[in-house]
């Protein structure tokens, strides 16, 4: 099947990216738990906050780190930006790649005169970046609770991780979408790339200052990282059905019009 | 049967016309040339066969099959004009990644071309991105004919091969004709073309010029001939047959001869020569030929 055989080289090709953004995400949420663990981290961030005004103790607080439980801290490292960034980082470099990026290169030229049809090439591609974005996070859960186990955290359950891991996905396979989506009409991989990045600080930025300041509070719901909430999922055993439905419908229906475009485009 | 068929295929960018109503088509063992100056059409008429460009009209077929259909590629051969390949990768991950992909189809040929091509085990197992361009074009050559296709697309296949690796070349193209492969050979260089195709179309700004054997492009062809004569030039030199124009500057002549040069040879041979200087015909002749309103009542 010339498919799998795409698929086994998308996945050669991208290996060593993947399993070093896996391992430095495991590695971070292990040092937030030896953090939290080892250290009086809650009891420093406290003192730091009771110095801060009234107003600003209860933003930091209340929104920021869940108070400042050792389960509110780790859901901190969830929303932490290099959390973000490793995340974003392989969603966009993969989403870059598959069009754009090969058609910068010029390699997609010689890979779609291949008996290889549009719809195998895109799927091929959709389908190892959901998987490795899958994975990704699974690393990123795997560090959570080995943190837990060797600094002797109290755990989370099975159903706020798997949670936790699915929001995060469905985060970083939305940003995926998007950046396919400008993929798929362009030519320049550094141009998308940027276009995908510029969308992810928007989006998490306009979340940050939506929740610090009321009147940008509008903002938020257009933001995708408001959909992803690591407090109510971990310290308040929240579900995700809403942050599920949009974020998926995102995802869904930025991967229908970027094979839109695909389909019908010239290459390279 | 025919294994490349093209009818009224045409495309635009825009307000650029790239193709404009270009048919032909190619039978099972014929090495059929494509003729044209860079911008002419040829690229885009190969990406249209290769399915990575949608024609606007017309309909382009490859072995009863539309050539759009990934089922239709797989027995064919293309080599890319702008060859680009994985840089990171080994000359022999590459062939093997393409021959993946076509599981049905062995590269039974990769050993022969290697060997044809002169393509050194060493290179194979070095990064693609630390090859020569004429090391990556033969590894081109290679993920282009090792499953044996019926049907090869070649565009400018022979770029940046040294003289040898091109003879070679062009005698594996013949080869796989002979066994009955399909070839669409394009080029801008006249010689290669006449060297091994049967029958040449010719392309200018997207629309075809002409589609006839080789024999009659030969019999086109203008060389533009430069002697300087160590006495005065013959007066009859301008009524030579097969002479079409004659300029005269003092000891010097530039004929423009089209087809045979033997009667102007024999007439030059009757007297001193200090320099003769008898190019190729150029493409651009031929051009100028079709362009210029040169086409006779046959055409």
């Amino acid at each position: 099947m010339p498919a799998i055989s795409l698929l086994q080289h998308i996945a050669v090709r991208h290996a060593p990216f993947l399993i070093a953004s896996a391992v430095l995400l495991a590695a971070f949420q292990l040092l937030i738990c030896a953090a939290v663990g080892s250290v009086d981290v809650s009891g420093a961030l406290e003192t730091l906050v009771h110095s801060l005004p009234p107003l600003m103790q209860e933003i930091v607080s209340s929104q920021l780190f869940g108070g400042f439980t050792p389960r509110g801290l780790l859901a901190f490292g969830w929303s932490h930006p290099v959390t973000h960034a490793l995340g974003s980082a392989v969603a966009i470099v993969l989403a870059t790649r598959a069009v754009a990026g090969e058609s910068e290169t010029g390699a997609i030229e010689l890979l779609m005169s291949q008996p290889l049809s549009r719809g195998a090439y895109f799927a091929a591609h959709v389908v190892f970046a959901l998987a490795a974005i899958a994975s990704l996070s699974a690393a990123g859960v795997l560090g959570t609770v080995i943190g837990q186990g060797v600094f002797e955290i109290e755990r989370f359950g099975p159903g706020p991780l798997l949670r936790l891991a699915l929001a995060y996905s469905l985060l970083q396979g939305a940003v995926f979408g998007i950046t396919l989506l400008l993929s798929a009409f362009g030519r320049e991989g550094g141009r998308v790339a940027s276009g995908g990045f510029l969308i992810v600080l928007i989006s998490y930025f306009g979340e940050a200052i939506g929740r610090l300041w009321n009147k940008a509070a509008f903002i938020r719901p257009w933001t995708l990282h408001e959909y992803f909430p690591p407090n109510d999922i971990l310290v308040r055993g929240l579900g995700i059905a809403k942050p599920a439905v949009v974020l998926g419908s995102v995802l869904a229906a930025s991967l229908a019009l970027a094979w839109a475009r695909f389909r019908t485009r010239d290459v390279p | 049967m025919v294994a490349l068929d093209v009818a009224g295929l045409t495309k635009r960018y825009g307000a650029v016309r790239a193709l404009e109503q270009v048919s032909f088509s190619v039978a099972p063992g014929e090495i059929f040339g494509y003729l044209g100056p860079n911008g002419a059409g040829k690229t885009t008429t190969l990406r249209i066969l290769a399915g990575l460009v949608r024609a606007d009209a017309g309909e382009a077929r490859m072995l009863d099959r539309p050539a759009r259909a990934a089922a239709a590629r797989a027995s064919v051969g293309y080599l890319p004009g702008d060859l680009k390949l994985y840089g990171g990768m080994t000359g022999s991950a590459l062939l093997d990644l393409f021959a993946r992909f076509r599981p049905a189809q062995p590269p039974v040929l990769r050993a022969r071309l290697l060997d044809a091509l002169a393509l050194d085990p060493r290179d194979l197992a070095r990064r693609v991105k630390f090859l020569s361009h004429g090391t990556r074009q033969k590894l081109g050559i290679v993920i282009a004919m090792q499953h044996d296709p019926r049907l090869l697309l070649l565009d400018e296949p022979t770029t940046g091969l040294d003289p040898l690796v091109q003879m070679a070349f062009r005698d594996l193209v013949v080869e796989r004709a002979q066994h009955g492969a399909a070839v669409l050979f394009s080029s801008h260089v006249l010689s290669e073309v006449e060297a091994v195709c049967g029958r040449v179309a010719v392309l200018g700004a997207g629309r075809l010029l002409a589609l006839e054997s080789v024999d009659v492009l030969r019999g086109r062809m203008v060389r533009r001939v430069r002697v300087r004569f160590r006495g005065a030039p013959p007066p009859t030199l301008a009524d030579t047959p097969g002479v079409a124009g004659c300029e005269l500057a003092g000891l010097d002549a530039t004929l423009h001869v089209r087809g045979d040069v033997n009667p102007l040879l024999r007439l030059l041979a009757r007297h001193e020569i200090e320099r003769l200087v008898l190019p190729e015909p150029q493409l651009e002749d031929i051009f100028f030929h079709y362009f210029a309103g040169g086409r006779d009542a046959g055409d």
